[in-house]
């Protein structure tokens, strides 16, 4: 008996020695991250969350990628497309591209993918997937889509769908698809520990080269605090999502870089207008906003970290017009116009909003209340968990509430068609229109870019119509978020953050 | 005995029932998970066409038979948020949470019993009246905050220990275990901690309790005055004796724990099924909670039943019939 104890421990330290070899021999050109958010799965298709994108996007390609901090749109796995007419898209594909798994990339896996977006067991993109009509292989290289109706964006979101390989996801069980990830991207999956790590390393046939960082070790962690002290005790070479009440700590680091980067996310607040109600008023609805004291929200709520926004879209979207401007603070003019419209003793409404989705959100929610409060709207406040509140704005059943938005495809049109257009269940039309906003004009102007192909005429029509919206206080622009990241200086990892969050690892420099 | 298993494992099973009726009552109102199926841009019509093919249309009744034959088969259902089977998700991380309990509970039985001991023999000393001071701390100041401080001093200031995570891990056939290595046992130190901070004050305070009531009893003090070594005295028959209430305790604990642990888990990202469950219900994860409660209430239900079998052990007195 005691002769086996013995024995044990003696096993017991070796492997212990052991494993301090082991951990000494990750060093150089390998990266840890502190991600605020975990994978959901590897199936690039099942999740069409940034949050989802950012981890497909090392392990796969699309048919065309977003490079860099400018986010604009560059070939990927498709060398050069066109657009023969309003309904086709064609693409030439890249030769010599290999999968993960040896196969050869070919137009047989495009259609392929193409097919499989409009799966709901399999996909969040069914949108997309339903909206084509067909896939037809012209040669190995090349590719015909079709869409039913004409999509101006439709190429503008091809950096987000995927390309898997056809033979391998066929023919692999269900469950090892969704975690094990095949792609042509410039990463392979090493090993991915639910709840603890993913690992990657650097994919060395890639078709762009062989990237700079060989290995990638993302780590990632929900509480803020404890990312923090990853970073702080220098656990984590590269740490997203720092809270903004951590950034002077982080900052006033030695040890630490922040790093900024104007987020393309808008945050805004959604008004009702059905006839009777008092925000019908163009007056009421003006007064609102200028009841709001959006540079207090920034200074006091946001700490400095946002920008104030005119309208949803960001300065590089498709439709954004720097001629709009935020309607002026100005408390005095709000109840002068309460007044005319009637509501002298001002009104009650129910401000919802989500206290998880967005930076500072239910903080932001319970300020707005207050600045309403002092031109005598009464606002009864009503902020709840995403999960609860994001189908109460599908159901369209809210009066006044708190969103934030931003269009992957940089184009305004789909977002509007999403947000601003009256509701129609057939057509799809407004599923986000959280308050069953409604408005002929701004209808009409929406529906009529959707035949505008020609990017110029396109612009000029979305910033017409973006205009219009404005002025009719469709929608009360707050501000655009900011996202902070920081590194330790003394790795020398060069990092810009692209405008979608995502976190390409090809893209950082060691 | 036999009979008394027998009845325990039919409440067991009514127990089961309850809570998973309570669970589908509660989903009916916590958001809609078809929703968070369908991606951004989906239409209304793509949003009914995912709620048709998960039966999320049908009356909650219906939904609830469904599931009910399902489990029964051992089948509960496919996670919505990553759409693999819901049981392999949660198993896949319960080493993790095992692991975390078993040395905090273990740890937390030691101090405390021992302490406990100390500090009844002599309550009036300083250091035994500042024990039970700091005992009441622990059993008042909240996890979060306890685990939150000691990353801040241990990881963020001091830099001596890692702040998150389970370290360097081992994979044994399906058990993936993080005691064979270094970094696995620096690892868990502070979420321990954390855990045992509660534990070990209510253990210490109860051992405290029954000794001092026991120490006054007629049988100690013969025990005293035949002359017998203190040693012998204090735990051959003091102690054994108040052991029972406590070996109660820290069962229900273990079985409280291996479920409810979320917060530490949650904080020092710990990937135990605290951790999962927390983010499950965060995104409406239906499926997976389900299933969590039931596993919870099966953990708590068995651990219930093995502290009965041991309370018959440790006390010849107590016969089941």
């Amino acid at each position: 008996m005691k002769k086996n104890k013995c024995k044990f421990l003696w096993l017991l330290s070796f492997g212990l020695i052991l494993s301090i070899f082991a951990s000494a021999a990750l060093a150089g050109d390998t990266i840890i991250v502190a991600q605020d958010t975990a994978p959901r799965m590897m199936n690039p298709h099942g999740d069409d969350s940034d949050s989802g994108l950012s981890y497909f996007a090392n392990f796969f390609d699309g048919l065309l990628q977003r490079k860099g901090s400018g986010g604009e749109l560059e070939p990927a796995l498709a060398t050069k497309w066109e657009r023969p007419d309003e309904l086709t898209w064609k693409f030439y594909l890249r030769k010599g591209v290999k999968f993960h798994n040896g196969n050869s990339f070919n137009a047989l896996d495009v259609k392929f993918t193409f097919e499989r977006l409009s799966d709901p067991k399999v996909s969040e993109f069914t949108n997309t997937g339903k909206s084509i009509a067909s896939v037809t292989v012209i040669d190995d290289y090349t590719v015909e889509i079709k869409t039913k109706d004409p999509i101006p964006w439709f190429a503008n979101n091809m950096h987000q769908v995927f390309i898997m390989d056809k033979e391998s996801t066929e023919k692999r069980e269900f469950s090892d698809v969704f975690e094990k990830p095949i792609g042509t991207g410039a990463y392979k999956l090493v090993e991915w520990v639910k709840g603890s790590y993913i690992k990657m390393e650097a994919n060395a046939d890639y078709w762009e080269g062989v990237p700079p960082i060989k290995n990638v070790e993302i780590r990632p962690i929900k509480e803020s605090s404890t990312r923090f002290a990853a970073l702080v005790s220098g656990q984590a070479d590269l740490v997203t999502g720092i809270p903004v009440e951590l950034f002077d700590k982080v900052k006033n680091n030695p040890k630490l870089e922040i790093i900024q980067k104007p987020a393309r996310r808008s945050i805004f607040l959604g008004l009702e207008n059905k006839i009777d109600s008092p925000t019908a008023d163009i007056r009421v609805r003006k007064a609102i906003y200028m009841a709001i004291n959006e540079d207090e929200i920034i200074a006091k709520i946001m700490r400095g970290h946002a920008f104030p926004a005119a309208q949803i879209p960001d300065p590089p979207t498709i439709g954004y017009s720097a001629d709009i401007k935020r309607l002026p603070y100005d408390p005095a003019k709000a109840m002068e116009l309460l007044k005319e419209a009637g509501y002298a003793d001002g009104f009650d409404i129910t401000l919802t909003g989500p206290n998880d989705r967005y930076v500072q959100d239910a903080k932001i929610a319970e300020a707005v209340a207050r600045y309403l409060a002092k031109v005598g709207i009464r606002v009864k406040l009503d902020v709840k968990p995403k999960s609860i509140f994001f189908p109460e704005l599908t159901k369209g059943i809210l009066n006044f509430y708190l969103i934030g938005w931003f269009d992957g495809t940089f184009d305004m049109g789909r977002t509007y068609f999403k947000l601003v257009h009256s509701r129609d269940e057939a057509k799809g039309y407004g599923a986000l229109n959280g308050s069953l906003y409604s408005d002929a004009g701004v209808d009409a102007l929406l529906e009529a870019t959707a035949d505008i192909v020609n990017p110029e005429k396109r612009a000029k029509a979305l910033m017409n119509l973006n205009k219009l919206a404005m002025d009719k206080v469709a929608y009360i622009p707050l501000h655009y978020q900011e996202d902070l990241y920081a590194i330790q200086k003394s790795k020398g990892f060069t990092f810009n953050p692209r405008p979608d969050r995502w976190i390409v690892y090809k893209e950082i420099m060691p | 005995m036999g009979t008394y298993i027998v009845k325990r494992f039919i409440q067991g099973v009514v127990v089961l029932l309850a809570a998973s009726m309570i669970c589908f009552g509660i989903f009916q109102y916590s958001g809609d998970p078809a929703l968070n199926m369908v991606g951004q841009y989906a239409t209304f019509q793509e949003i009914n066409e995912v709620r048709e093919s998960l039966g999320l249309d049908k009356p909650v009744y219906i939904q609830y038979g469904k599931w009910l034959v399902n489990a029964l088969q051992g089948n509960f259902g496919v996670s919505y948020r990553s759409r693999v089977p819901a049981l392999g998700l949660i198993l896949e991380r319960f080493p993790a949470t095992f692991e975390l309990v078993s040395i905090a509970v273990f740890m937390a039985f030691c101090i405390g019993v021992s302490l406990g001991v100390v500090v009844a023999l002599k309550p009036n000393a300083l250091v035994n009246r500042i024990i039970m001071a700091g005992s009441l701390g622990g059993i008042s100041i909240p996890t979060f905050l306890i685990g939150t401080v000691l990353i801040m001093i241990f990881a963020a200031y001091l830099e001596v220990l890692p702040a998150f995570g389970r370290g360097d891990t081992i994979q044994i056939g399906f058990w993936r275990t993080g005691l064979l290595t270094v970094s696995g046992w620096k690892h868990l130190i502070l979420p321990a901690t954390t855990l045992v901070m509660y534990q070990l004050a209510v253990l210490l305070r109860l051992t405290r309790a029954g000794m001092r009531e026991v120490l006054t009893e007629d049988y100690i003090k013969t025990a005293w005055s035949k002359g017998l070594a203190p040693k012998t005295v204090i735990f051959k028959h003091a102690l054994r004796n108040v052991l029972i209430p406590v070996v109660t305790i820290t069962g229900l604990q273990f079985g409280e724990l291996i479920a409810f642990s979320l917060i530490t888990e949650t904080i020092f990202q710990w990937p135990g099924m605290g951790n999962l469950l927390l983010t499950s219900i965060y995104e409406t994860d239906q499926s997976v909670i389900v299933t969590y409660i039931m596993i919870a209430a099966v953990i708590i239900i068995s651990a219930n039943i093995i502290v009965d079998i041991l309370y018959a052990v440790i006390n010849p007195k107590v016969r089941y019939e």
